[in-house]
């Protein structure tokens, strides 16, 4: 509640106009059957045509007026309710551009996605139908029960009575409502889950044969969802039903006291069509915002998620110093553990090394071993818990990430590329390239293909890239990478994607490209980094070996094991 | 791709879809609620008991109010108070009462007993479809896109269940109502009715304008929608990217551009959805303010009685909303019915051919495998495999390599009996298995496929699916066997970590390795990997391989790879082209005959 009134504060004005327009639907549902009422009086008593003709007149006015005011209020509903959701997606989206990996991972990409979207449009229609529905309703309930006291006192404590069983009733009801409905959601989305699973997995169910079991595992998540949801259709069955003898039981009841109170010369006989309109309005306001409020809790349940997301505080803050210029050692690991939140093991222990400028240094290890992970903490996507990682002279911790990142060109495991043209995702890298820069990117990084392509730079990329192949987008991404000017390179295990040939192509230019700067190679071939100038051998997050290919083929075992599963034949002669 | 599915809130129900064969859909359908039938029939009765009360009870009403009117004049005219007893009035009401009474049990019993006839009906549909899932050939998966197929079962049928929820009893009670009340509304005054006609016609005419400028701003709303969801997804997977890079601002920049332009068509958009309610509720009323106006002068003028005044606007009341929401409440019908046409239109897709009944058995194979003649295409126009023969003997690793789309992958599809041969048979342990039952058949074979396929559900859980009594030490045991062990530990909760939607944190590599170790703790007499390894780095593959040849000893494997490394200890090679089988032999002989196989391995092992 709080965070939505956040939301509203910029457009405080607009909700007090909007509350005032809404006001007028009751005030005009309410003066009609008044009027009718004194029509019907007027009628039956002084048989006065112009006297019904005035109050025809100033219905008229007043139907006139409530509804142009109800209808300038939905538009007004409906320009706060595009606000908001304008505001939480921006604000949202703002926010997690400060978080670090491992805080988006809490929520994960789905998560956020859903939040970024289905949350934000849950949150909006609930606001707009809780304006139009819901907050009408004590109004209607109030000025209801005062019209009918200003007809008659002993009418006036019925509808006071009437009124207040069918907010008990629909009190009573929501509570359960809400916990019905909060469990089909639940429900719904386990369906969505196991029907996703049996056709993306079915070849798998079938090799071990799991049909019968898969089909009870549907069928039960089947009947789950319906017997829930024919409780639900139950509760609201129940809820007509109770309306209805409510209603019933109201008119009867105007009826006979009414008829006493008009005996007694307390009351018109007009005034009962006047009384039951008022006790229907009342039940009908009280109903209509019942079926809103049930379904309150689910959006209740999206605002706390789109909260959790706008509350939660980033693990890594900016600091304030600032980098040397940078000499000899570009970036150094010293004594660096890390591990996952929770987790039993550490990911990465006692890592210790540096990158020197000009020279390349590889990391290759087993799948899981954490050399992507070293990488991310180059680049400050996660916070290390011992040790220090410095570049140009100070800890990554005490400067601003935009300082660090400006200084690294990445090429990411996964070649993601963004929808747009290729000189797009180019100057991703490097926004003021020149079209010759970019040619020379393209070149280095062997994707002379683009020049072929009958559009050249402009050629759409489609999202993520998949329009080209997994070879494509990785020379691609390595050419985004390149065209940066900067003190380190990283391609994490950039060069798997590639054939054999134009690996070696792309290193030799490579090597003549980037010549004062570091370079940071994750490989998982030993061809790719046979020429380095140090290699780290990676296993099980920790160091197992440090040097040249040719130190580490006589000391390191765990290297020479790598080299062999690659190499021809099982012979280790290191070409 | 989750939340896609998802995005049903802003299904208003605007665009309007037609069944093709309606009569004969809704035919099916009676059949479907077969079990329903009594059910239908009372609902029915209660129907026309409910609006015969629900019509009368006005028209009774009105009487009262005359007499109780005629009564309290006459009272008045005597000076004295009139007071309501059980002879004055009070038995009528009375009587009033119990017809609403009757009135309100009747809609009670129709309201509870349709409450549970929609969804029976949907659980009914539901699981039709699931059976549906597990006799469909695999074809139709490789031809339908998964969403599709799982929006038949959720949104289709809910759409179905909704409109018939509330729909059906509505259309019913409606349908008596508007009658009814029409033919009472005549009675009383067929001039004021003319007037009620003129405003509903009004009120109709205010719809159908509304709707075509809904139906049109919705759907550019709808476009707004999907291009802010492109742009969240995007920027949410490569969002380091976008921080590597320091393109936060730009980023944030085209966020706040395209937020903006949805925002503007949603405002319009939602004012017409929301503003139609109102609309038409001002019409209603400037039909009742008419309606009042013609009938106090007919009242002065002595053609109306105070009663019949009063059980007039009654009638109004019971079939304005009716009317109005006629057109609204067919399209409703419409479109559920053409859901469920969707959805008997995939249930009668063509299925597998059922296991023949004299069928053998084999328990526990030998491994020993026979391709003999085997021509097979996925489609009849384009066969893929003209004459595929070999043979392997128990306990043999059999590689089967080339390029894509070669049909490898298909050579072992046939194995399993995922596709059925067009000619030619396939043997296992000297038995045809288009003989077996494919339960059987597959009872022998395990299967790691590139694709790692994961379920909802802890990594232990995931680990035993093909043994759901395995202890925790086997599940362990599988686990270091391929290699995943340690992995395994780093995670938060170990084995116990429950793999959800967003498995982000498990490389492709990973689950690779988890799915080898639930092939292994399986513990099949014949083994087949499809490309099982192809995310793993080369060590920790020839590691799994030498794990796996201790626990596959003296068993059949079949393994399919890119990576020559893994295979050249193969006991039969067979190189595939264009679907067809060009050489066959051990890594010796086909690197000796320098051929295909030759090329392809010295390309892979190109030195600098």
């Amino acid at each position: 509640m709080k965070m939505i009134l956040r939301f509203l504060k910029p457009y405080k004005l607009w909700c007090v106009v909007t509350l005032a327009v809404m006001l007028l639907d009751v005030v005009g549902a309410l003066f009609i059957p008044t009027l009718t009422a004194g029509m019907i009086n007027e009628g039956v008593g002084n048989r006065s045509i112009s006297v019904i003709a005035e109050k025809g007149a100033l219905m008229f006015l007043v139907t006139v007026l409530s509804g142009a005011g109800t209808v300038f209020g939905s538009y007004l509903c409906a320009v706060l309710s595009a606000k908001i959701g304008r505001d939480m997606r921006n604000a949202l989206y703002e926010k997690t551009l400060g978080f670090s990996d491992h805080d988006f991972e809490k929520f994960g990409t789905g998560s956020m996605i859903a939040r970024t979207q289905n949350d934000v449009n849950i949150v909006q229609q609930a606001f707009v139908w809780s304006i139009q529905m819901v907050l009408p309703v004590p109004i209607m309930c109030v000025m209801g029960v005062v019209m009918a006291f200003s007809i008659d006192k002993a009418m006036g404590t019925l509808l006071v009575g009437i009124t207040l069983l069918v907010i008990v009733c629909a009190v009573f009801i929501t509570r359960k409502a809400a916990v019905i409905f909060g469990s089909l959601q639940k429900f719904l989305d386990r369906i969505n889950v196991v029907l996703r699973e049996n056709i993306t997995g079915v070849r798998v169910l079938r090799a071990f044969n799991k049909e019968q079991y898969e089909e009870k595992r549907m069928r039960r998540s089947f009947e789950d969802y319906a017997l829930s949801s024919i409780k639900a259709n139950r509760l609201f069955a129940g809820l007509e039903s109770l309306a209805i003898l409510v209603m019933n039981l109201c008119i009867v009841a105007i009826l006979w006291i009414g008829g006493n109170r008009i005996g007694q010369g307390f009351m018109k006989i007009g005034d009962i069509t006047a009384l039951t309109e008022y006790a229907i309005l009342i039940l009908f306001y009280v109903i209509m915002a019942q079926m809103v409020i049930i379904l309150l809790p689910r959006a209740k349940i999206c605002l706390e998620r789109i909260d959790a997301v706008l509350s939660h505080s980033p693990e890594i803050y900016d600091g304030s110093g600032k980098m040397e210029e940078v000499k000899d050692t570009v970036c150094a690991f010293q004594n660096v553990d890390f591990r996952f939140e929770d987790a039993d093991e550490a990911t990465l222990g006692n890592i210790s090394f540096s990158c020197k400028k000009g020279e390349t240094t590889a990391i290759i290890g087993s799948t899981g071993s954490g050399k992507s992970t070293i990488a991310k903490l180059l680049l400050r996507f996660h916070d290390i818990q011992k040790g220090a990682i410095v570049f140009g002279g100070i800890d990554i911790r005490k400067i601003q990430q935009k300082d660090l990142r400006k200084e690294i060109a990445y090429v990411p495991q996964k070649a993601w590329l963004f929808s747009g043209t290729i000189a797009d995702n180019l100057r991703f890298g490097n926004e003021q390239a020149t079209e010759t820069e970019m040619e020379k990117a393209l070149k280095t990084a062997q994707a002379d293909f683009v020049f072929s392509l009958p559009q050249g730079l402009n050629t759409f990329v489609a999202q993520g890239g998949t329009n080209f192949s997994g070879g494509q987008r990785q020379r691609l991404a390595i050419a985004r990478a390149l065209i940066r000017k900067a003190d380190l390179y990283i391609f994490d295990d950039s060069f798997s994607a590639l054939d054999f040939q134009t690996d070696a192509a792309l290193r030799k230019a490579l090597s003549k490209e980037i010549q004062d700067a570091a370079v940071l190679i994750i490989a998982q071939r030993v061809n790719t980094i046979v020429n380095a100038h140090q290699i780290i051998v990676l296993e099980d997050g920790k160091i197992a070996g440090l040097g040249t290919h040719k130190e580490l083929m006589e000391q390191c075992s765990i290297y020479r094991e790598i080299a062999e599963s690659q190499m021809k034949g099982g012979k280790t002669d290191g070409q | 791709m989750d939340n896609r599915d998802e995005n049903l809130v802003f299904d208003d129900g605007y665009g309007v879809e037609k069944p093709h064969r309606a009569m004969q859909t809704f035919k099916r359908m009676w059949k479907s609620v077969k079990e329903q039938h009594t059910r239908l029939y009372i609902v029915l009765g209660s129907v026309v008991c409910y609006t015969i009360l629900s019509v009368a009870a006005p028209f009774y009403s009105a009487g009262i109010v005359n007499r109780l009117w005629e009564n309290i004049k006459a009272a008045n005219g005597l000076g004295v108070a009139f007071r309501v007893t059980w002879e004055q009035g009070g038995q009528e009401i009375f009587l009033l009462f119990l017809m609403y009474l009757g009135v309100w049990l009747f809609s009670t019993v129709q309201a509870f007993m349709m409450a549970s006839f929609a969804e029976r009906l949907s659980l009914r549909l539901r699981t039709d479809i699931s059976e549906k899932l597990n006799r469909l050939p695999l074809s139709y998966f490789d031809r339908h896109k998964t969403g599709t197929i799982l929006s038949y079962c959720t949104n289709d049928l809910d759409k179905m269940a909704e409109a018939l929820q509330t729909g059906l009893l509505k259309l019913f009670t409606s349908t008596g109502l508007i009658i009814g009340s029409l033919i009472m509304m005549f009675y009383f005054h067929a001039g004021l009715t003319l007037i009620f006609l003129v405003f509903i016609a009004l009120s109709m005419f205010v719809t159908k304008l509304f709707s075509g400028q809904t139906l049109h701003l919705a759907a550019k709303r709808q476009q707004c929608m999907g291009n802010v969801n492109a742009l969240v997804e995007e920027y949410y997977t490569g969002r380091t990217i976008i921080k590597a890079f320091g393109q936060e601002e730009s980023s944030a920049k085209r966020m706040r551009l395209a937020t903006e332009e949805l925002a503007e068509t949603a405002r319009k958009a939602d004012f017409m959805i929301n503003a139609i309610n109102p609309a038409i509720r001002m019409v209603n009323r400037l039909g009742q303010v008419c309606i009042a106006l013609a009938a106090g002068k007919f009242l002065i003028d002595g053609v109306l009685s105070v009663g019949a005044f009063q059980a007039f606007f009654q009638y109004v009341n019971q079939s304005a909303e009716p009317l109005t929401e006629a057109s609204y409440m067919v399209n409703a019908m419409q479109s559920a019915l053409a859901s469920v046409e969707r959805i008997y239109e995939f249930l009668d897709e063509q299925e597998l051919e059922p296991d023949r009944k004299m069928s053998e058995k084999v328990k526990d194979a030998k491994g020993y495998v026979e391709f003999r003649n085997v021509r097979f295409g996925y489609t009849k126009e384009r066969t893929l495999m003209h004459d595929i023969s070999f043979v392997v003997k128990p306990g043999e690793k059999v590689a089967i390599v080339g390029s894509t789309g070669a049909g490898k992958t298909t050579l072992v599809n046939l194995l399993m009996r995922f596709y059925e041969v067009d000619a030619g048979q396939i043997f296992l342990d000297g038995k045809n298995t288009r003989n077996l039952s494919r339960k059987n058949l597959r009872e022998n074979f395990g299967m790691v496929l590139q694709d790692a396929w994961l379920f909802g559900g802890t990594i232990a859980e995931n680990i035993a699916y093909g043994k759901q009594d395995a202890s925790r030490e086997e599940i362990i045991a599988a686990a270091k066997a391929a290699r995943v062990d340690f992995f395994v530990r780093t995670l938060p909760k170990g084995y116990d970590t429950i793999l959800g939607n967003d498995i982000e944190t498990i490389s492709a590599g990973q689950r690779q390795l988890l799915t080898i170790a639930r092939a292994l703790l399986a513990n099949p007499s014949v083994l087949i990997l499809d490309e099982a390894t192809s995310s793993v780095d080369t060590r920790t593959e020839l590691e799994i391989g030498k794990a796996m040849k201790v626990l596959m000893k003296d068993r059949t494997s079949f393994v399919i790879a890119h990576r020559l490394s893994t295979i050249m200890d193969a006991d039969l090679i067979l190189v595939m082209q264009n679907g067809d089988i060009v050489e066959k032999g051990t890594h010796e002989e086909l690197i000796r005959r320098g051929s295909v196989y030759a090329n392809l391995y010295n390309s892979q092992f190109a030195g600098d």
